[in-house]
């Protein structure tokens, strides 16, 4: 399965996205394809079999532009679009002031030569408006013909039938002009779209990009560096990394030790130390000298690429208000166009003179642009805000979902406790031996253990080891000199019965040391609960450990638990909340919380979790920190507020001009106004979010 | 009211003018980082360009 993306610049709207869906649909071996309207790209989930060349002739075929690599082009269309709104704008002024003229000669008397010559100028000056600014409307409106009704049509309809009735009326010598309202509209519908594109921009370039990854890297072969584009990175490969160069793929450090800098990756601002052999991180940025590291993985399956992937799929997806709002507003044009049509023939039979102006007011002011990007708009500001909070969505529908939920399941090991077991304490048991000497063996002894505890102990000088053997779940046993030594549980080195979370030394038999592993508490956690619980929500610790560890955990965090729980009982306890009415949170990291997250209305998970559940998850924490979890859930109500707001907007909006313009009660060019101010205002809005 | 039909033609042709150059200025990226130029004078590093 490969994921293609496409940037299809020239769609605007749903029913363009509609005929891209089918279009593709028909080709074999495509499997899904997603839509982000607001970026204005199309993501293809495809087998491996299918050119890029194929999927860009189905979308030619179906009337659009695609384009595969987008950034460069957003800039060129926008300056396009700059260049078409300044020409507009330019010739506005010359129109309105032959319009005044025009206006006031009309009450006072005018020769009629002067009154030709104004209208001739007005008509010189709307000819490159026509000509030049108007075209994307027109061209979008003409792949109606061939890709079914689009948000264009009404729009590049009400300028051509204002301009060819203003230019018969020119000729002919009788009759109402409208270039004042033709170049008006046109000026402030290419206005409202270029500050939409400014502001789509702003949304998608934001600090923490996961797009701007080094192009170029330092490889260091036989005779020397090199600079080879990073997508010819093979993984194994050396590399140099210049200070304050960014690090091009994943890789493990080869040099004795490095300063980094992972914002963009976890959103922890804090420099980290490095040393030999740790990993490395595409994306991140070196911030102390530079270093030879190897990599571990190729450009593209470094770990940041997964996530932009996963962010970016997220963001495609359709929300089910999405979809609603899209379905109206695909809907609505047929409407419009025969309620201006209606609006045109009733004025016909009242008043002949003011059909036409009638007519086209109802077709300006009844688009519904801002219908269709509410919602778009607000998740795209949403899911910025959170990736840069070390949040990101692999299904956006969650966001929806999460305002609402008031359980919050959190599982306790690897998730509201770090994944690395720290050494909390150690008692010498033994005193013909130093708490180092102990420290250093038992070191060296668990480097060769696969326990999670073992990660625990570190290797802290050379310790000449012999005859080493694994006992699977019990421990390590080795010669080290004259002595055999044992490393494991209580029963494994004959020291009677302890906990599960004690590890004993024991030389020749004999216990030695007695080692204290504790899970470290993620930083935050007890604020990050507590938080919830100001929330509203009911946080709850499911754990299968024992009640003891438990019940001292959740102490510290004040927080409800549920200990001894099995995969099952938890999903036991979870449908029982569901039934109850609650809207569960689940958080969980272990393959054999699976189950449960699929289970939960959402399911979310941290960097560490295997890649089984991170596919499952709908949303990942990048942080080693658990506040962004009252983040989330605020900004998650924020954005469900924002978008409500920006359609009822719109809908207030269209539901309140459409009539008034019907009944002749409002002049085109404040229609035009209405338009082009009620997209711009939901964009606007949705910006709060970023705030 | 006759000098209308001299100045028309006159602010036709400033128009133009001012059409051309304003296209010129965007071709030339003159509205690109509006604000860059004023944070220039922050950056260390901006004397190593000439």
């Amino acid at each position: 399965m490969t994921v293609s993306t496409i940037n299809v610049p020239d769609m605007h709207c749903s029913a363009c996205s509609g005929k891209i869906r089918s279009a593709l649909a028909s080709l074999s071996g495509v499997e899904a394809t997603y839509f982000n309207p607001s970026r204005r790209q199309v993501l293809i989930e495809h087998q491996a079999g299918i050119a890029a060349l194929d999927l860009l002739k189905r979308i030619e075929d179906a009337g659009f532009t695609p384009v595969l690599s987008g950034v460069e082009f957003h800039d060129e269309q926008q300056k396009k679009l700059l260049k078409r709104l300044g020409i507009a704008g330019l010739s506005m002024m010359q129109v309105m002031m032959a319009a005044v003229a025009l206006y006031s000669g009309a009450f006072t008397g005018m020769e009629e030569g002067y009154r030709r010559l104004l209208e001739l100028t007005s008509l010189l000056f709307c000819i490159p408006v026509i000509a030049y600014s108007a075209m994307p409307f027109f061209s979008g409106a003409l792949k109606a013909f061939r890709t079914g009704i689009n948000m264009d049509v009404p729009i590049a309809l009400a300028i051509m039938i204002a301009f060819i009735a203003s230019v018969s009326a020119t000729i002919s010598g009788n009759g109402e002009v409208y270039y004042d309202s033709v170049v008006m509209f046109t000026f402030l519908l290419l206005g409202a779209r270029y500050i939409d594109s400014r502001l789509q921009q702003r949304f998608t370039s934001t600090r923490h990009s996961l797009a701007h990854l080094p192009l170029r890297a330092r490889r260091l072969g036989a005779d020397g560096p090199e600079l080879i584009a990073v997508t010819d990175i093979h993984t194994g490969d050396h590399i140099w990394v210049g200070e304050g160069e960014q690090i091009p793929v994943d890789g493990a450090l080869v040099s004795s030790a490095a300063i980094t800098d992972e914002a963009v990756l976890s959103g922890e601002s804090d420099w980290i130390h490095k040393a030999q052999g740790a990993a490395l991180w595409a994306g991140t940025m070196n911030r102390g000298g530079g270093f030879e590291m190897t990599t571990t993985a190729t450009f593209d399956a470094s770990r940041i690429a997964d996530i932009a992937a996963l962010a970016d799929r997220a963001q495609l997806e359709r929300t089910p208000v999405a979809a609603l709002a899209d379905r109206v507003a695909a809907w609505f044009i047929p409407a419009i166009l025969m309620l201006a049509t209606a609006t045109f023939c009733i004025w016909q039979l009242i008043d002949p003179t003011r059909a036409l102006v009638a007519g086209l007011t109802v077709l300006v002011v009844s688009c519904p642009c801002a219908l269709s990007l509410a919602t778009p708009a607000a998740l795209t500001a949403a899911m910025t805000r959170l990736r840069d909070a070390g949040i990101v969505f692999t299904r956006s529908a969650a966001l929806e979902q999460v305002a609402g939920i008031d359980y919050a399941l959190i599982d306790k090991t690897g998730t509201l406790t770090m994944h690395e077991p720290k050494l909390d304490s150690s008692t010498l048991l033994n005193e013909r031996y130093s708490l180092e000497q102990c420290l250093a063996l038992a070191g060296a002894l668990q480097q060769h253990s696969a326990h999670p505890y073992a990660r625990a102990f570190s290797l802290t000088g050379p310790v000449p080891l012999d005859n080493v053997q694994v006992v699977t779940g019990k421990g390590v046993t080795a010669d080290w000199g004259q002595h055999l030594l044992r490393i494991g549980s209580a029963q494994f080195c004959n020291a009677g019965d302890d906990t599960d979370r004690a590890v004993y030394l024991a030389i020749d038999n004999e216990p030695c040391c007695r080692f204290w592993i504790s899970d470290e508490v993620r930083a935050d956690a007890r604020e990050a609960v507590t938080a919830l619980r100001d929330l509203g929500i009911t946080p709850i610790m499911l754990s299968g450990d024992a009640d003891a560890p438990c019940r001292e955990l959740a102490e510290k965090l004040d927080i409800a638990y549920l200990a001894r729980q099995t995969p099952e009982s938890k999903l036991e306890y979870l449908q029982r909340q569901s039934a109850a009415g609650h809207r569960t949170l689940m958080i969980g990291d272990g393959i054999n919380d699976v189950p449960v997250l699929a289970g939960a209305d959402v399911s979310a998970t941290v960097l560490e979790a295997s890649d089984l559940v991170k596919s499952k998850a709908d949303i990942l924490f990048l942080t080693r920190r658990l506040t962004p979890l009252p983040e989330l859930i605020r900004t998650a109500r924020r954005t469900l507020q924002i978008t409500h707001q920006n359609l009822f907007w719109a809908l207030a909006y269209n539901l309140t001009a459409i009539p008034i313009a019907a009944l002749g009660w409002m002049p085109p060019w404040l229609a035009a106004l209405g338009m082009a101010s009620s997209s711009t205002l939901v964009m606007f809005n949705a910006t709060r979010i970023l705030r | 009211m006759e000098m209308l039909v001299v100045l028309i033609p006159v602010s036709v042709v400033l128009i133009a003018i001012a059409g051309v150059i304003f296209l010129w200025a965007v071709n030339n990226n003159q509205f690109e980082e509006l604000d860059k130029h004023g944070l220039d004078i922050l950056d260390d590093d901006a004397g190593d360009k000439s």
